[in-house]
């Protein structure tokens, strides 16, 4: 039981770690290959 | 007839003369803007090419227009309707995007007013590449992001004939992947990519190789990539989402987060993907023309280490000195073989450089010397561990410096390497120089297969003694110098071969981190001034800070 709340713990930071580095990026103008 | 060649609106702007066949003068628009594979309409590189042949533009018979816009919006319009509210402002931006850059209105604005050629963007990769190679018959490969819609070709020439007979189309492209997983690494889409390959050898491919495939649908005949992980279909700002960190289980790097090792292995898996996908292309471009030589083309025809797999199916391999957009300016403009010289771009007079060495002359202090004079001088120098930038007679076209704006030192001693990426070029340690050398003695120092004049080729090196020119992998980008080619570079190899018995010198290009190579005498005196690079060339003149 104590390893699976600590899984879903780490999951759940992984996925803010994601969110957090995704928003970042996206503020890097321009981090993208244009496609037009 | 006068033609002039244009690619602008995409990345690496740039333009050409091509007068009764022969091409007479090209640039990139960024080499004269500073601004890195500047997009803007390249009026700076039209005005150079049009001074360079002491004509005007109601001269001008033909502009070549290196792709077909409007097939391009319809490519864009149709892929954004697919989430039309999602895309809404996106639209938008783009219809105004195409409306501001609408060829026969910007060609207008500079004073044109006749014919407009387009050329499909695929065409105009492949036409280059084609044309400017020696081969009467051979298949023709171009991968790149995206043109119209094409992001993937394979055709057949044979004689001044081009037929296209196989492509894929966007979003599935394997050059959107490199560049997509390129910024997920923290490096600039379509600007780092290169720094993505250095960076591979330091890794394991094994660790993401299998993940990485997961991206792509096996089960289809043509390269198909699952868009699930992908938003370049409705995001101007980011290529991938949090189903593509899931899928890898890394974080994705911000450019001033540091290097780790799983970063390190993510590249060497997407080199081997690459690797893996080219080869396959490869195969089949050999199965469906049944030629024994192969044109590569497309802004991936820069990957040099994929470039030489291609040997595997192939006798010999051409790729021309500027495989990305800005060569498509000279490939729209080509219909048949034509010998073309990547050194199209500025010269200076030695007249004009001492006008200009007076200026400075509280900070430098020069010697015009005659031209055996000069390369006996500068080879003692960079035999005594001395860096020096090399800037003679005309600037080369495309990303490479081929010996007439370069940075030169000897590769035999390692600590060049590191002085050059950390203090003057201020870039990424792990970044590998390349070679020059001698055609005839090339076979003694690397494994080549046949000459390699525009450096894009990863060989490997047969020494061990050569450790600022090679890389952790024992591999080197390899440039092969004949006489005909660039006859100064070529002595001055020579005399260090004399000097050292290496005919083997480091060649850089001559710029710092993010900044254009060096176009003209002044920028290249400033950027001596600021850098720790021991001595300048210019022309016949040997310059030193005071």
């Amino acid at each position: 039981m104590k390893k699976k709340i600590q899984d879903i713990i780490q999951k759940w930071k992984r996925e803010k770690e994601y969110q957090k580095k995704l928003k970042e990026l996206k503020k890097r103008d321009p981090f993208t290959y244009k496609n037009f | 007839m006068v033609q002039l060649g244009i690619s602008a609106f995409y990345h690496d702007s740039a333009a050409c003369l091509v007068v009764d066949g022969v091409v007479i003068a090209a640039a990139e628009e960024e080499r004269f803007t500073g601004i890195k594979h500047d997009n803007s309409f390249p009026v700076n590189a039209i005005n150079f090419c049009l001074q360079q042949a002491r004509i005007k533009i109601s001269n001008v018979k033909e502009v070549c227009w290196y792709e077909k816009p409007r097939i391009k919006e319809e490519r864009v319009n149709k892929i954004f309707n697919k989430r039309p509210f999602r895309t809404f402002f996106l639209k938008r931006k783009a219809k105004k995007s195409f409306q501001e850059n609408n060829p026969f209105v910007v060609l207008k604005g500079i004073g044109y007013k006749g014919r407009v050629k387009f050329i499909d963007h695929h065409r105009s990769h492949a036409n280059f590449s084609y044309y400017t190679s020696p081969y009467q018959k051979a298949a023709i490969l171009t991968i790149d992001g995206v043109g119209e819609w094409e992001t993937i070709t394979i055709s057949k020439g044979q004689g001044n004939r081009i037929t296209k007979v196989y492509t894929v189309d966007y979003p599935n492209s394997l050059g959107m992947l490199y560049s997509t997983i390129t910024s997920y690494l923290g490096f600039k889409p379509n600007e780092g990519e290169y720094k993505v390959m250095g960076l591979a050898p330091y890794g394991d491919p094994s660790k993401y190789i299998g993940k990485l495939y997961k991206v792509l649908d096996k089960s289809k005949s043509k390269l198909y990539l699952l868009q699930k992980y992908f938003t370049w279909e409705y995001s101007d700002k980011i290529m991938f989402n949090k189903r593509l960190c899931r899928l890898l289980e890394l974080p994705p790097r911000l450019p001033e987060d540091t290097l780790t090792q799983e970063h390190k292995d993510l590249a060497a898996s997407l080199q081997m993907l690459y690797e893996k996908e080219f080869l396959n292309l490869v195969r089949k471009s050999k199965e469906l023309t049944g030629t024994s030589n192969l044109c590569l083309g497309g802004g991936c025809a820069y990957n040099g280490v994929a470039n030489t797999l291609a040997y595997k199916y192939f006798d010999s391999v051409h790729v021309p000195f500027a495989p990305t957009d800005a060569g498509s300016a000279i490939g729209a403009c080509l219909k048949k073989h034509t010998k073309v010289s990547p050194y199209l771009g500025s010269e200076y007079k030695n007249s004009e450089v001492k006008k200009l060495l007076l200026k400075y002359k509280d900070k430098i202090q020069w010697f015009k010397l005659t031209d055996d004079k000069l390369i006996r001088t500068t080879a003692e120098l960079l035999e005594s561990q001395k860096i020096v930038a090399w800037f003679q007679g005309r600037m080369e076209f495309g990303a490479r410096a081929l010996g007439n704006r370069s940075i030169l030192a000897s590769p035999k001693f390692g600590i060049m390497r590191q002085k050059l990426n950390n203090i003057i070029k201020k870039r990424e340690g792990f970044r590998p120089f390349a070679p020059s050398v001698t055609l005839d003695d090339a076979p003694l120092f690397f494994n080549i297969k046949e000459p390699v004049p525009y450096m894009n080729q990863v060989v490997k090196a047969k020494v061990k003694w050569l450790p600022a020119a090679t890389h952790i992998d024992d591999t080197a980008r390899v440039q092969t110098v004949t006489e005909d080619f660039n006859p100064i570079y070529y002595k001055l190899l020579k005399e260090m071969k004399a000097l050292c018995k290496i005919p083997v010198l480091l060649n850089t290009s001559f710029n710092r981190k993010d900044e254009t190579i060096t176009e003209n005498p002044k920028q290249a005196i400033d950027r001596f001034l600021d850098s720790e690079i021991n001595f300048l060339v210019i022309n016949n003149f040997l310059i030193r800070k005071i």
